[in-house]
């Protein structure tokens, strides 16, 4: 067991430094280096300027040393310093790492204690009518454009009917404290929540669905029926529990969104998280939160992969490691 | 029990001795699951539906006279079913058009006008375009009867493309919303069969090379999978698109500009497509690999190559089948999202994800315009789901059946 997480935690570090290699290499692929844009954004610039600033930026090395030279200040601690921002690095991920957590969250919380009971209760009811529409919803679920229904959900609530704020993440400028201001960054939540649980839903209403209809066939349930225990008895301590463990795979490997963030609702909804980051960073060409947010993101998913496995390995015993 | 009934009985007794003789081909075994699987052959039925549509483009366009890319600036954001007048300078470019091509009908024209006094004009040259500017194309038609039928019967065809009809309104440039749907139909859903197609391609070769040499090749090929499919796709995704083609060597002799949007947006998108194909090809090659036909087949002395593409490829194309089409949707999802963050397909080529652009800032002025193409793409993609869905059903005997 410690063999094999060791050996995996190992694939995994050389597998982020070559992601983070290739990354970086792409990411000089892209159109508008900073000094290209400083040309852009002054006028006066003299050519003896742009070849000190290249200097100075380090731009004028080949792809593989400034590679080697950003990893060796990140290795110190040093994330490096934000060009549009004008801060550092750290100091701008944090607040943004908090907010994609209360929303990831909130957001799988909700959509597990919808898509638990769909998915048995539709098991339980295959081929009823019930069982089709819980289909439809959840296949819909998987099949719906994430910015379209972010979208229908802003026309629906905030344009139409005036409920709830089209964006942001919390009332610009308020003063508030205490239970008022958990109130305001709540009513800012409520759509990019429901928009990201209900694709999540899509998901793990099928997953259920179909390993509890698995576990509903095994003869133990036969046996637990025969004997005289009661239905709920039946389908929650024997049938949902062994229904559990493809449920762990999946959810695991949702969690690893947890602090990477939906690049697409988050931007929809202009909430402050790192999805939004990512993508502005990206577009903004601004290198280093780019480089620090994605190495954030593909390491969870690393992790979370090998957790998954390993959570695996617990809840089912007759998984071995090899 | 009399003679007739003992007939009758007999009959049915053969008819059915016949159908339990009578072998059914797999594909039609297949076939007869998979109707009984009710909403995957609704699915089947707006897939093909959505084909015939981007395959027909181009004859729709000329049936209806509609041009996707026509702007016209005086009518943006029409509602659905609404009619648009082209601006004057249009209009009279048509005219100026007429009157070159038939002079004599023109000339015609232009006096029985005047003589009815159908119309002001200072001079008698000006006469068309006076009534073309003047009046609107019912009054136009209305004049039209009264004078000489024959110049009135060349000159309406003229006046009946000044206006138009827009079924589903107008977007933000005054284009038809309707034909740049069924021209997106055709960008979005060739993207969709191209990425699945060539990712198809890709995995099975790689999962047949994988799974059938082992060792070395198959730790380096599976590694590789692995951290594909571990990465955050959208991120990866919005980068490679962001990517100058300039700075890429290969790639700018390679294609044209012509559709390198398209062809940018295949090639990304099978770039992160292609790794749970080769993952099932590799794991069925791995099971058949110790199967003895394959033994037989090595023992008569063929080829690598041979059994690979003869023996072992038929035996994976029906589960590979499945996840192809699921594949569909998610690259008509992933392209959809790309053009929708501005950076798949460019305007003015249409598709489904390049009309949402700029939803986001239509949505007080024309909600309807950001709803109808994910609309569409919500339905494709459902279909193709379902689809897979059907036919994992008809083609896995142990799956459950409904």
């Amino acid at each position: 067991m410690t063999t094999y997480i060791l050996r995996r935690l190992i694939q995994t570090v050389v597998v982020i430094l070559l992601l983070s290699y290739f990354c970086f290499y792409i990411m000089t692929l892209m159109p508008g280096d900073p000094v290209e844009l400083m040309i852009q954004s002054n006028p006066k610039i003299t050519s003896e300027d742009v070849a000190r600033l290249r200097t100075l930026y380090g731009l004028d090395q080949p792809a593989y040393k400034r590679y080697l030279h950003w990893a060796s200040t990140l290795v110190q601690g040093d994330l490096g310093y934000s060009r549009t921002y004008r801060v550092p690095v750290s100091e701008l991920i944090g607040s943004k790492l908090i907010n994609t957590f209360i929303l990831s969250m909130s957001s799988l919380s909700l959509a597990l204690m919808i898509a638990i009971p769909l998915g048995v209760l539709s098991a339980l009811r295959a081929g009823s009518k019930l069982d089709y529409l819980v289909n439809f919803f959840a296949f819909a679920g998987i099949s719906v454009p994430s910015f379209w229904l972010a979208i229908v959900l802003i026309i629906i609530f905030s344009v139409f009917f005036h409920l709830l704020p089209a964006g942001g993440t919390s009332t610009i400028g308020n003063e508030l404290t205490g239970m008022a201001a958990i109130l305001d960054r709540a009513k800012y939540l409520i759509l990019p929540t429901m928009s990201l649980a209900y694709l999540q839903i899509g998901t793990f209403v099928r997953y259920t669905r179909s390993s509890m209809l698995e576990a509903m066939r095994n003869d133990y349930i036969r046996t637990a029926k025969a004997k005289g225990l009661s239905r709920q008895a039946v389908i929650w301590k024997h049938g949902f529990r062994n229904a559990l463990l493809p449920l762990i795979t999946v959810v695991t490997l949702s969690l690893s969104g947890i602090f990477s963030g939906a690049l697409i609702t988050e931007s929809v909804f202009a909430y402050q998280g790192v999805g939004k980051l990512v993508y502005d960073s990206i577009i903004a060409n601004d290198f280093n939160v780019a480089m620090v947010s994605f190495i954030i993101s593909v390491t969870m998913v690393l992790i979370m992969n090998l957790l998954a496995d390993v959570l695996y390995g617990f809840a089912d015993p007759r998984i071995s490691f090899k | 029990m009399t003679a007739d009934k003992m007939n009758e009985t007999r009959q049915l007794t053969a008819k059915e001795k016949h159908d339990l003789e009578h072998v059914l081909p797999m594909w039609k075994i297949v076939w007869q699951q998979f109707t009984e699987h009710r909403m995957a052959v609704i699915g089947l039925c707006v897939i093909i539906f959505f084909v015939l549509i981007a395959a027909f483009a181009p004859v729709i366009k000329a049936v209806t006279g509609l041009d996707p890319e026509a702007q016209n600036p005086l009518s943006r954001y029409q509602p659905p079913l609404s009619r648009t007048m082209l601006p004057t300078d249009q209009r009279n470019d048509k005219v100026l058009e007429f009157e070159n091509m038939n002079p004599n009908v023109a000339a015609e024209l232009r006096k029985s006008l005047i003589e009815k006094s159908l119309v002001q004009s200072a001079s008698e040259e000006d006469a068309l375009y006076d009534l073309v500017a003047q009046k609107n194309t019912d009054e136009i038609r209305e004049a039209m009867k009264l004078i000489p039928t024959e110049a009135a019967d060349k000159f309406l065809p003229v006046v009946n493309t000044f206006e138009t009809m827009h079924v589903f309104g107008t977007d933000e440039l005054g284009r038809d919303v309707l034909m740049r749907l069924i021209y997106g139909t055709r960008v979005s859903m060739s993207v969709g069969l191209m990425v699945a197609f060539f990712s198809a391609f890709v995995g099975l070769l790689i999962g047949a090379v994988a799974g059938y040499y082992g060792g070395v090749m198959d730790a380096v090929l599976m590694r590789v999978t692995d951290a594909l499919l571990s990465l955050p796709t959208l991120p990866f995704l919005i980068v490679m698109a962001a990517i100058d083609l300039n700075k890429v060597p290969l790639f700018k002799s390679l294609v044209g500009s012509e559709n390198e949007s398209i062809v940018k947006m295949v090639t990304i998108l099978l770039l992160f497509s292609w790794m749970t194909i080769a993952l099932l090809v590799r794991g069925s090659i791995l099971s058949l690999r110790e199967r003895e036909f394959i033994l037989a087949a090595k023992t008569l002395g063929a080829k690598d190559s041979t059994i690979i593409f003869r023996h072992m490829f038929p035996n994976v194309i029906a589960p590979m089948l499945v996840s192809v089409t699921l594949g569909v949707g998610n690259a008509i999802l992933f392209e959809s999202a790309l053009s929708f963050l501005g950076l798949g397909i460019q305007p003015p080529t249409p598709s489904w994800g390049n009309m949402l652009y700029n939803a986001q800032e239509l949505i007080s002025e024309a909600p309807f315009l950001a709803f109808l193409p994910g609309l569409l793409i919500l339905a494709t993609v459902i279909s193709f789901n379902y689809l897979g869905d059907g036919l994992q059903d008809a083609i896995d005997p142990k799956a459950i059946r409904r």
